[in-house]
């Protein structure tokens, strides 16, 4: 890359915010999808949303892809560096610049870490509420550009219920300021569109969020079964019985012999076939009522053992050992495909099977855990990414469980976001049409379509062939 | 060395790249860099082993830039093991580096010639606490090495650096016999820290042994890539306990008042292959090692003691205390509840969790002499932490947090006392209430 471009960077964050050494610059050549690989040209590190305006108005000229990038947790490769790129990462921008305990909202810069802005918060009584597996690392701005979910979305909703308010900036370096925490956006809501947007229409630099009052009363259930079809089957009839918890998520028996063995294990019984993790939260009254519902539900499909945890340390054990379950896993291969699929949740149990079907017969190991109450699967396929052809199995894998999925009508993604990794599936779901009016979105932010492309939406369709920018197709394996 | 050996390839296949890791790294969270993370580096040592990296300058840097804390152990449900894959990379760039004459020199003299010498070390003592008294050491300050003259603990007279005796006896009903390591530098900077350990073993009816003949059990050397030296060393100090037994003939349990130690000396096995005999020896060896309050506050002698607190004289008004959590204490020995067990004994005291306890202070064995500006720069934050907490008396179980966090109070101006928990074990046995401020001192 022209060295004029790393001096004039330098001039504008400094000595440390700017990496151009080769070897530093390797570390950041991907995120959690970690068989796809490009090594970024520079790595920028603003502190602040002048600098990345600063930063990001002078590489206008140079008109060269930026691909933004939080924690590097994201498992579809949203962060994946583009060939003769600028990655620009705000692990510098972390502090938690406001928490209005009375009017129940936090402004935080995009870096700041989830469960960092949830400490911060403790003190005032309040909490944070989408809380992704990944939240001892990941980014707010991660998790908007994600519209991540976490266990207890199923009750409080994935991020987009909890922003209130951004400031973002555009490829060209202007800011857009929409801090003010609303319930109810005036005008066009352009909170709601960036949600979501994978990085795509710009560089989010500080966020409002929503906090809510810590419940008085949290309970947490673990249920344990012999069989994970029985299992699958109880999520299905709480669910339809509209009973209200605040989480409901399937371990199967491979996760739980990983996670036991890990410096997580949290005392989920080895010998279960499946553990059921439930949580219900409110007054006193309310949980209790939602427990006595919820028992013979559990009785009915066969639980042979229900384990109550109310005390903190306890149920932080339970949690850090559903939390962990996707690391865990990487005790038994050197990687992990996370697939993401979301299924009817009337249809729990075959798709399950299905999922688990489709990886054995390709001789691949997988093990499930998902946010069951979502009806939103994660089968964990493990791997060497070193063995070309097992790569091209859990790929091939991967494929035809989505495509089950849609046949079933499910959807792409639950929360890991589309990025690299199911950009093709884009085209399965959407019609031409659909995708050519998403593109128009983009293209009113960013006309060239510089912001992370090669990401979200198919070349194809926003027919980047007539684009200024043609980033290089990053390596496999 | 080639660089396929210089990595110990096989232990980086464990990470799976998750980044679950990185808040907890203190030298990530400093600079939010991704090749300063647990995760950057063991991709750099992984890019390395398979070639597509060269093992240059910068990849030297950031794997000096690691504290070896291994609070990325703790964090990391896959089980990457960090501290042997570091030690590891640093054993084989040792092998490779150059640097200035002076510098091999130095670290020739540090490693191979004082540590293993207690009259070498006890020589340096002299002439430290020579130079400070007679303000030759700001008159040397003036031409170099300000900071690190500046920031050098007081080096105590020299009937405070008495060596512990070879045996001292339990007072009352004897239980057992123990081990007791008084380490290299313990014996000079905080003699104090080893006779109070020895008197708290007492009080709870054990009789101390310490081998005279023992000097260092070598874990700086394997945390800076002298793997030669703490092989060599981890030898002598098998064979320097191994006859140290109980009334029955059943070897002893050796505590340890040193976390870094502790941890290292848990961990001997891994300097030797497979198949060497002293890879069995060093396990025997490694599960006799028990860190002080791992060892003090098991069932039977945490009651003894209880009993002898109980009708000490406490104090109006509660001293408040919190305990900061060495990392090669929890993350390396996951040693969390005892030493809180143990201060919750002491008689007039309320105990406060600090946030982050399990964050390392910066002083990571030798690292706040080789980088005293990261060290500082990593303190700086709990300094915060600590001041928050609005404790009295810091409490720590190794001497390397002991000395950092002195230094650091000073440096910010903190009316806190920096205590090690062995002290204030023994204070309130000896006295009663625990004094805010620093008898000692
Ligand atoms: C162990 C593990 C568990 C996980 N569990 C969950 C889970 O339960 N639920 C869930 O939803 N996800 C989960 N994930 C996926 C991932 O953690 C989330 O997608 C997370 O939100 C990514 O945050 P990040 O800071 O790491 O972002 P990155 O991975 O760095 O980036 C993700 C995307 O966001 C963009 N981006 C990042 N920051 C900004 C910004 N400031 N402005 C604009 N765009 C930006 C990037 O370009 C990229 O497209 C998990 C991942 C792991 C490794
Ligand atoms: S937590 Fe463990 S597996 Fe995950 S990136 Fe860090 S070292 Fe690798
Ligand atoms: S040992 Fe400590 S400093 Fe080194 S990578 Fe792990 S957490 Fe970071």
């Amino acid at each position: 890359m022209e060295p004029k471009i790393a001096d004039g960077l330098r001039a504008i964050v400094g000595d440390r915010g700017l990496t151009t050494n080769a070897t530093r610059r390797a570390t950041y050549e991907s995120d959690g999808l970690a068989h796809v690989r490009q090594v970024p040209d520079l790595v920028l590190m603003p502190r602040d949303t002048r600098e990345t305006a600063a930063a990001l108005r002078f590489l206008k000229e140079w008109n060269v892809p930026i691909v933004p990038r939080g924690a590097g947790t994201g498992l579809s490769g949203g962060a994946t560096p583009v060939a003769g790129g600028v990655l620009i990462s705000t692990a510098r921008m972390r502090d938690v610049i406001e928490v209005d305990s009375v009017n129940r909202f936090a402004r935080v810069q995009a870096g700041v870490v989830n469960v960092d802005l949830t400490h911060a918060c403790a003190d005032h009584g309040l909490f944070y509420a989408p809380d992704p597996s990944s939240q001892k690392a990941c980014t707010i701005g991660g998790n908007v550009a994600e519209n991540s979910g976490g266990p207890h979305c199923f009750k409080y909703g994935s991020t987009t219920q909890h922003v209130l308010g951004l400031v973002f900036v555009t490829i060209d370096g202007e800011i857009i300021d929409l801090a003010e925490p609303c319930v109810d956006p005036l005008g066009l809501d352009l909170v709601g569109v960036f949600v979501g947007s994978e990085g795509l229409l710009g560089i989010a630099t500080e966020v409002t969020v929503r906090l809510l009052p810590v419940p008085p009363v949290v309970e947490t259930l673990l249920a344990i079964f012999d069989d994970l079809d029985s299992a699958c089957d109880s999520v299905t009839d709480m669910i339809a019985a509209r009973l209200e918890m605040s989480a409901i998520e399937i371990l199967d028996k491979h996760t739980i012999d990983a996670i036991e063995a890990s410096v997580l294990a949290a005392g989920y019984p080895q010998n279960a076939q499946a553990v059921l993790l439930l949580e219900c939260e409110g007054s006193d009254v309310e949980v209790a009522a939602a427990l006595r519902d919820i028992e013979p539900i559990l009785a009915r499909h066969g639980a042979y053992d229900i384990r109550r945890a109310r005390a903190a340390d306890e149920r932080a054990r339970l949690w850090a050992g559903r939390k962990g379950a996707y690391g865990a896993m990487g005790r038994i291969a050197p990687d992990l495909y996370v697939t993401d699929a979301v299924v009817p949740r009337t249809r729990l149990r075959e798709l399950v099977r299905a999922t688990t079907d489709i990886c054995e017969k390709r001789g691949l190991k997988v093990a499930n855990v998902f946010h069951a109450g979502d009806g939103n699967l994660h089968p964990n396929i493990c791997y060497d990414r070193r063995d070309k052809d097992e790569l091209a199995r859990v790929l091939d894998a991967g494929d035809e469980i989505m495509r089950v999925c849609l046949a079933a009508g499910g959807s792409l993604t639950g929360e890991h976001g589309v990025g690299l990794e199911k950009i093709e599936g884009m085209e399965w779901l959407f019609s031409h049409d659909d995708l050519a009016a998403m593109c128009r979105v983009r293209e009113a932010f960013d006309p060239k379509r510089r912001m992370n492309p090669g990401k979200l939406l198919p070349m194809r369709a926003c027919m980047e062939t007539r684009s200024a920018v043609r980033p290089n197709e990053p390596r496999n394996g | 060395m080639d660089d396929a050996t210089l990595v110990d390839y096989a232990k980086t296949l464990d990470c799976i790249h998750c980044g679950l890791c990185l808040n907890a790294c203190p030298t990530y969270k400093l600079t939010g860099a991704e090749p300063s993370s647990p995760r950057g580096r063991v991709h750099l040592m992984r890019s390395v082993a398979e070639g597509t990296l060269q093992p240059d300058s910068e990849f030297a840097e950031e794997m000096d830039f690691c504290l070896l804390c291994r609070a990325c152990e703790s964090a990391c449900p896959s089980g990457v093991q960090f501290g042997v894959l570091m030690e590891h990379t640093r054993a084989g760039l040792q092998t490779e580096r150059r640097g200035s004459f002076f510098a091999r020199a130095a670290r020739w003299i540090g490693f191979r010639v004082i540590l293993p010498s207690r009259f070498a070390l006890r020589l340096v003592a002299f002439v430290g606490r020579s130079a400070q008294r007679t303000g030759l050491t700001r008159f040397v300050s003036r031409f170099g090495f300000a900071r690190a003259l500046r920031d050098a603990p007081t080096i105590p007279p020299s009937a405070k650096r008495a060596l512990l005796q070879p045996m001292t006896p339990a007072r009352g009903e004897p239980r057992g016999v123990v081990g007791v390591l008084q380490g290299c530098m313990m014996p000079e900077l905080f003699g104090r820290v080893n006779r109070a350990t020895v008197a708290v073993l007492a009080e709870a009816g054990f009789e101390s042994r310490v081998p005279s003949a023992h000097v260092c059990c070598g874990s700086l050397h394997a945390h800076n890539g002298d793997r030669e030296g703490a092989r060599f060393l981890a030898q002598k100090t098998i064979v320097c306990f191994e006859d140290i037994v109980d009334a029955s003939g059943h070897p002893s349990p050796i505590v340890v008042n040193s976390a870094g130690c502790g941890a290292h000396m848990k961990d001997y096995a891994h300097l030797f292959d497979a198949d060497d005999p002293w890879h069995e020896r060093a396990h025997r060896f490694a599960e006799r090692v028990v860190d002080f309050s791992e060892f003090v506050a098991l069932p039977r002698t945490r009651a003894a003691l209880e009993r002898r607190l109980r009708d000490r004289p406490s104090r109006a008004q509660a001293v408040r205390v919190t305990w900061d959590d060495p990392c090669h204490l929890c993350h390396a020995q996951k040693i969390r509840s005892e030493p809180r067990a143990l201060l919750d004994l002491l008689p007039g005291i309320e105990r406060v969790e600090m946030r982050d306890s399990e964050g390392c202070c910066g002083s990571a064995g030798i690292y706040s002499l080789l980088r005293p500006d990261d060290a500082a720069a990593v303190l700086e934050p709990k300094l915060q932490e600590l001041s928050d907490t609005r404790a009295a008396i810091l409490v720590t179980g190794n001497p390397g947090c002991q000395l950092q966090w002195s230094a650091g109070v000073k440096r910010a101006g903190l009316n806190v006392r920096v205590a090690h928990i062995a002290e204030l074990l023994d204070e309130a046995l000896q006295h009663g209430p625990i004094d805010p401020a620093d008898r000692n001192a």
